[in-house]
């Protein structure tokens, strides 16, 4: 069953474009990844989702039931967790947890203060006191405190140290283990393939690939950067699956998609100053698809 | 009852500070009461010396000295100068809160509708007015009776306060319309004073022109203090006109932002 399903939604704000044509679902019980360059139009697409904006054309489905017309209903057993947080400034962590359970029907008041405990978050501070990663934390446990069955992410761990981070994502995998579905959108493709089971890719507010993380780790692309000691024949490196080869001085830089063990191969008796294999950032990624379309 | 009790918590500081405000204007110029209904000659003379135009815009020429409840009213003009820059504040904010604060994506994430966001928020900011009103109007009768015991008039007393009521709701109303009509509020103060101010000329103008046409849009004559002073009952006319806008409005409120787009922040 699909806990998502995303019909050719559309979004124009007035004449600028915000996403077009977007379509995908996310089955239940999947972590789903939602990746894109900041703009490119992830947000939209999840406000859209939470009835915060109208679509212009097309619709979507959580649990089966159209999200602007039983917005209500289906916003029961969501939760969310926007990019940037924003509270009621004067009040406590506390008093803000304990309003957002009251729009839910039966929460358990333990789990603030377990929640709160795993995220290591002061229950007794003033909204308007915490720093910017402390209130992302409420967000978090605000986010999760009903045990929602569907889990909107939108740019989850910014502001988050990375101890925090890995709390977040263990307390996400738990979640999603006894059952709920996750939607996490983010422009960081590492933390994406850490958690995700698959991920859809945005570009210029359209769907550009959707991909299993399996079979995107079979296909991974390394960024190789080879500094050498000496002149090179560029032709030494001219293995299929490397792109985007290019030869500064004595700096080869290219991608590569295959066997790693190739590359280690040709590398034999070749002497090199320096040498950095990398994953490529996202942008890079990105440029992949753009060359797809030509 | 969650939301109201969350935006009655979070306007509790302002409703403090606009009665203590709204009772010192009026403790203000009950005090000059006694001093003034002495000399009072000698103050209509230089009142006389001004243009007409002048005194009626002012008011000047509907104080009636002789007994403390014309006085009252000629104070309680300002004190619906006030009560309409609250109502039209307190209108605009509650629904833009959300935006201005950008806690909408906290609220409007919960399972609840739009019109029940409204709905609540309106309820919300009616029992602000009414709590308003409850304790200016104590304030006041207080102070009328200490003032001037004998000459207190409660049917009059309660013509002339009703008329703030219900000049605030036309404001409260006007304002939830303005904020769910324009696209992003940022700033409150500067559109209700505007608007209120607005108004207030306009009804000044109407005092000097005397014009039926423009009391349409002259919301402070609705509920015209002399007037009703005169007649002893509102004008029936106005009360239905100020009923329907009232209507217009609330509808408009619930039309208008259950379409609506929440910028992102």
């Amino acid at each position: 069953m699909n806990v998502i399903d995303i019909n050719g939604l559309t979004k124009y704000y007035g004449k600028h474009k915000g996403i077009e044509d977007v379509s995908f679902s996310v089955e239940e019980g999947e972590i789903f990844g939602f990746i894109g360059p900041n703009g490119a139009g992830k947000s939209t697409t999840i406000r859209t989702l939470l009835a915060l904006i109208y679509p212009t054309k097309g619709s979507a489905t959580i649990f089966g039931k159209d999200c602007i017309k039983y917005g209500h209903e289906i916003r029961r057993d969501i939760g969310y967790l926007p990019s940037e947080v924003f509270y009621y400034e004067h009040m406590k962590v506390l008093e803000v947890l304990k309003y957002s359970a009251s729009f839910y029907d039966n929460v358990n008041p333990a789990r603030i203060k377990e929640l709160a405990d795993i995220m290591d978050l002061d229950l007794n501070k003033r909204i308007d006191d915490l720093s910017y990663g402390n209130k992302k934390k409420v967000g978090i446990v605000q986010g999760l405190l009903h045990e929602p069955k569907l889990i909107i992410l939108d740019e989850p761990t910014s502001g988050l140290d990375p101890l925090m981070q890995q709390k977040f994502f263990d307390l996400i995998r738990k979640e999603n283990e006894l059952g709920a579905t996750v939607l996490f959108s983010s422009h960081i493709l590492s933390e994406v393939q850490k958690l995700c089971h698959r991920v859809a890719i945005i570009k210029d507010g359209t769907i550009v690939d959707i991909k299993d993380i399996q079979e995107m780790r079979r296909n991974n692309y390394k960024k190789v950067m080879l500094e050498f000691d000496g002149i090179i024949d560029i032709s030494h490196f001219n293995l299929p699956g490397v792109t985007r080869l290019t030869l500064e001085n004595n700096v080869m830089e290219f991608l590569y998609k295959g066997d790693i063990n190739k590359i280690i191969q040709r590398l034999q008796g070749v002497k090199l100053a320096n040498m950095l294999i990398e994953e490529p950032t996202l942008e890079e990624i990105f440029m992949h698809y753009y060359q797809k379309e030509e | 009852m969650n939301m109201i009790k969350q935006e009655l918590r979070m306007n509790l500081r302002s409703l403090i500070t606009w009665c203590l405000s709204l009772l010192a204007i009026l403790i203000l110029f009950m005090l000059f009461f006694p001093a003034l209904s002495d000399q009072m000659e000698e103050f209509q003379k230089v009142f006389n010396s001004f243009p007409p135009a002048f005194q009626a815009a002012l008011k000047l020429d509907t104080i009636t000295i002789d007994s403390i409840m014309g006085y009252y009213q000629f104070a309680f003009s300002f004190i619906l100068l006030g009560g309409a820059i609250q109502a039209m504040n307190l209108g605009v904010a509650i629904i833009s809160q959300e935006v201005r604060m950008k806690t909408g994506d906290f609220l409007f994430v919960k399972p609840i509708t739009r019109n029940r966001v409204v709905t609540m928020k309106m309820l919300a900011a009616l029992i602000l007015i009414t709590m308003t009103n409850l304790i200016l109007g104590i304030g006041a009768s207080i102070v009328l009776l200490i003032t001037d015991a004998q000459s207190f008039d409660l049917k009059t007393f309660l013509l002339i306060n009703g008329s703030l009521f219900f000049t605030q709701l036309f404001f409260l109303s006007l304002g939830l319309f303005l904020s769910a009509f324009l696209k992003r509020i940022r700033t409150v103060l500067p559109l209700s004073l505007g608007v209120v101010f607005f108004f207030y000329v306009i009804s000044m103008i109407q005092e000097t022109v005397n014009d039926p046409k423009l009391r349409l849009i002259s919301p402070f004559d609705y509920f015209n203090l002399a007037e009703i002073m005169e007649r002893m009952e509102y004008n029936a006319f106005y009360l239905l006109l100020w009923m329907l806008l009232i209507i217009l409005f609330v509808l408009g409120t619930y039309w208008l932002f259950r379409r609506k787009d929440l910028p992102a922040i």
